[in-house]
């Protein structure tokens, strides 16, 4: 078959950084290529340069058979290339129809021609199977529609080629199969996309070939139907990996945590969480699975003690803390969603950040004590390996994953009864995933209550005991892992209600 | 990093260079003006003594400023809590009976206080109701400064005045001790002294610690458990405090009496020399003494040239627009 594009020997540097290393990407026409790689592994960077975000310092790019060079976006739009970002660009008070025309020039410009987008749009649903009401606000649509506008948005201009990064990161399992079902069915009409993910089953299930890239560089391309799981795995990160933390079995211990008939505002002050009510015993992982948003932030954070909570209680070890400030549960570590617009001051140093909680302990006298303050960091970095270049660089200067282990080393060392854990592999390497949930299982085995907050339902499974589902604030089913399976969680996830068995 | 030391240092050549292109279009030679307002301002004892004499107020409105900058707080009411500390120390210096060796003491606490407690209500404010403290901060400078104008038009205009909108002067008591025979007193000792220990304060203690996370991540302070409002209260508080104190130096060092205008923008100049400093206040002693210099400079060109000294805050404005410009580049990259 045709290649409909073919990026050679792209260089992309930022400072010392190489992001793209000589990278090749033939893509063919009408097929699902996917792009695959770890954080930071220069997939982003790679279609940023395709879409003409970024410039390439070396390499060219061939559309279509001819040579391009694009210096914007725009001049990408207009060969035929659209991107659907991570994060959708759409105006949220704006309808579907809106959004789609967004700065797009309709033939009876500068008025609109609702007739005309209305038949463009139409021919296109029936061509790609996309069905959307042109005339609901954006703000009404869900994650899975939002979505599909943005599809919309692109098929709109007349693309050839469409890149999706990281599409399904925001969905439901059932939002995933049926984006995988229009996919599929968009390139049978001759369209062609590339796909850009780090989860493998996701890779396999929708590609026709894959790409791998790792720190910056080629790996190879392989045809989807002919690898397997484990052979991209070892191309992703560079060599075999045990994919499996698993959860020991363990006794269970006392009751830690509990939480009785809980209502919390939101901060435009509708209620977020809606009566939830649960409780977690020592030694045990607690898993709310559930798509963001749903009251999970709300949720966390009134247990954490940064938000009131409108009604209910939350008890720790029996005793009611419910109206205590975060400085009085110092029993409960956090690590928080948003970890460095809430876990950290990233421009402060490693030991102002790794000491945020604890600085008062070092007082003597009128000042605080450095000296002790910089001992203790040094062993916190030690035991957590934290990489960092110094204890007095900023905390903005670490990777990811060393965030995340600087905020893991303040909280777990603090000997905390409660860990509430938020999203806390969201974006790390596999290598740092794995450090997270081997860190969570430890601590629960250690005796620790264990709070899993997470849209990953792998990361639910492997190593929650109990499995909860979150929706529009409310607790949809508390199962044992043994019961779940990825069916029902992903039913009740998407506002299924559980049927009395 | 090595930014944040350029761009201070660009910032001040670059305003340089533009007010130099003004007075060529004034038909002045900017080189030779620069040498006037250097030699003025270096060149002899007195030149050097008024240096220190307009350094002084500027050391303690930039610390004013530069306190609750770090918290993240813009304190634009330095100039009206200065006009309250003054008010408060002539108060005292004038109609208090007091042993001698007490009167300063007291003329700097009751400064200190009046300066707090006019900072006290924007803190109040935004601590509470999240008020933005740039409006309340800035509107409260007029009501300080027409309260002092009302006060020495009225109640406090002195007995021996010829009708001028003047206190008496103050006893020897009540005034600074002057050095060399120049107007050089001991404010000067003591603001450097203050900015000493407040670099120590902000570096060292638990509360300096708390400032920084609330300047660097408000969200992070509340994760943390550090109460935002307190920090919010007790910054400003401070802040007010020390341009309380430089209204009381500025009366008893060197006006002798209160007396409207007693401030020519000292309190809006804390701003850039905050800024100039990013909030050090070791730094803010440099950058105070180059606005020293400008004053002291720009009364030379107002005498050699009969260039008007607004020039002086035609400079200042340049040197923040300058450094916020470079600030909003940096962030662009």
């Amino acid at each position: 078959m045709e290649a409909i594009l073919e990026m050679r020997n792209i260089v992309k540097r930022f400072g010392d950084v190489v992001a793209n290393d000589h990278v090749n990407l033939k893509v063919r026409k009408g097929e699902i290529h996917g792009l695959l790689g770890e954080n930071g592994a220069g997939k982003t960077t790679l279609m940023n340069v395709l879409y003409g975000i970024y410039q390439p310092d070396e390499g060219e790019i061939i559309f279509e058979g001819r040579k391009v060079r694009f210096k914007s976006p725009r001049d990408a739009i207009s060969a035929g290339i659209g991107m659907v970002h991570q994060h959708f660009m759409l105006v949220p008070r704006m309808n579907v129809l809106q959004n789609v025309i967004l700065g797009y020039r309709t033939p009876s410009d500068p008025l609109i021609n609702h007739k005309w987008v209305e038949s463009k749009v139409e021919k296109l649903s029936e061509k790609y199977g996309i069905d959307i009401a042109l005339y609901e606000v954006v703000m009404n649509l869900s994650v899975g529609e939002e979505q599909r506008v943005e599809i919309l948005k692109a098929l709109f201009r007349d693309v050839k080629l469409l890149i999706l990064d990281e599409p399904t990161a925001v969905l439901t399992p059932q939002e995933v199969d049926s984006l995988f079902y229009a996919l599929k069915s968009m390139t049978k009409s001759g369209l062609t996309i590339i796909f850009i993910t780090h989860k493998l089953k996701e890779a396999l299930k929708v590609t026709d070939r894959i790409t791998v890239l790792r720190k910056g560089k080629n790996v190879g391309t392989v045809i989807t139907a002919e690898t397997s799981e484990r052979e991209l795995a070892r191309m992703m990160v560079g060599r075999d990996v045990v994919m499996d933390v698993a959860k020991p079995e363990v006794e269970f211990g006392r009751e830690v945590l509990r939480v009785e008939d809980l209502w919390v505002k939101d901060d435009r002050g509708g209620f977020a969480v809606k009566g939830v009510s649960f409780s977690i015993r020592e030694g045990e992982i607690f898993g709310i699975a559930g798509v963001s948003g749903n009251g999970q932030k709300e949720l966390e954070e009134a247990i954490a003690g940064l938000r009131t909570p409108a009604r209910g209680k939350i008890l720790l070890d029996g005793k009611d803390i419910t109206k205590l400030g975060v400085e009085k549960r110092n029993e409960i570590a956090y690590v928080p969603e948003d970890r460095i617009g809430v876990g950290l001051a990233p421009s402060l140093s490693v030991l102002e950040n790794l000491m945020l909680k604890d600085f008062k302990k070092y007082r003597k006298g009128l000042v605080l004590d450095y000296e002790k303050m910089e001992e203790r960091a040094k062993e916190l970095i030690e035991e957590f390996s934290v990489k960092t270049p110094s204890l007095h660089s900023p905390a903005s200067t670490l990777s990811g994953g060393n965030i995340q282990r600087l905020i893991l080393a303040r909280e777990l060392s603090r000997s905390p009864r409660l860990i509430i854990a938020s999203q806390p592999t969201r974006g790390l390497d596999v290598a740092g995933i794995d450090y997270v949930r081997r860190r969570l299982v430890e601590s629960a085995a250690k005796g620790c209550a264990v709070l899993l907050i997470s849209e990953d339902l792998d990361e639910i499974f492997q190593i929650s005991d109990r499995i909860a589902v979150i929706f529009e604030g409310e607790i949809r089913g508390i199962m044992e892992r043994k019961e779940a399976d990825y069916e029902r969680v992903g039913y009740l996830m998407a506002g299924g209600l559980e049927v009395a068995v | 990093m090595r930014w944040n030391y350029l761009a201070p240092v660009i910032s001040i050549v670059a305003s340089l260079a533009v007010v130099g292109v003004m007075l060529a279009v004034m038909g002045i030679n900017p080189l030779e003006a620069y040498i006037v307002m250097f030699s003025r301002s270096f060149a002899s004892k007195f030149g050097l003594a008024e240096l220190c004499v307009k350094t002084t107020p500027l050391i303690l409105t930039g610390l004013a400023v530069a306190i609750p900058l770090r918290a993240g707080l813009w304190n634009i009411g330095a100039e009206g809590q200065l006009y309250m500390g003054a008010f408060a120390a002539s108060v005292v210096a004038l109609y208090i009976n007091l042993p001698e060796f007490l009167v300063i003491p007291l003329m700097m606490a009751a400064g200190a206080i009046f300066g707090m407690g006019w900072a006290a209500i924007p803190a109040f404010l935004k601590a509470k109701f999240d008020l933005n403290e740039i409006i309340s901060t800035l509107l409260l400078n007029y009501v300080a400064i027409y309260w002092v104008e009302y006060m020495v038009y009225g109640p406090m205009r002195g007995k021996e005045v010829y009708n001028f909108p003047y206190t008496d002067l103050f006893p020897d008591a009540a005034t600074l001790p002057r050095f060399f025979g120049t107007r050089l007193h001991l404010g000067f000792l003591i603001a450097i002294l203050i900015a000493i220990a407040i670099y120590h304060i902000l570096k060292r203690t638990d509360f300096g610690f708390a400032v920084r996370v609330v300047g660097a991540n408000p969200r992070a302070a509340d994760y943390a458990g550090i109460s935002r409002q307190k920090i919010i209260f007790y910054s400003m508080l401070l802040g007010g405090m020390l341009a309380g104190i430089a209204g009381m130096i500025e009366v008893s060092g060197i006006q002798l009496r209160l007396r409207p205008a007693i401030s020519t923008g000292y309190g809006y100049a804390g701003i850039p020399v905050a800024l100039l400093a990013s909030g050090n206040p070791l730094l803010v002693i440099l950058s105070a003494s180059l606005f020293g210099f400008l004053y002291v400079g720009g009364s030379a060109l107002q005498t050699t040239y009969s260039v008007p000294v607004a020039i002086v805050y035609v400079f200042q404005a340049l040197i923040v627009l300058f450094i916020i410009g470079g600030q909003s580049l940096r962030r662009g990259d």
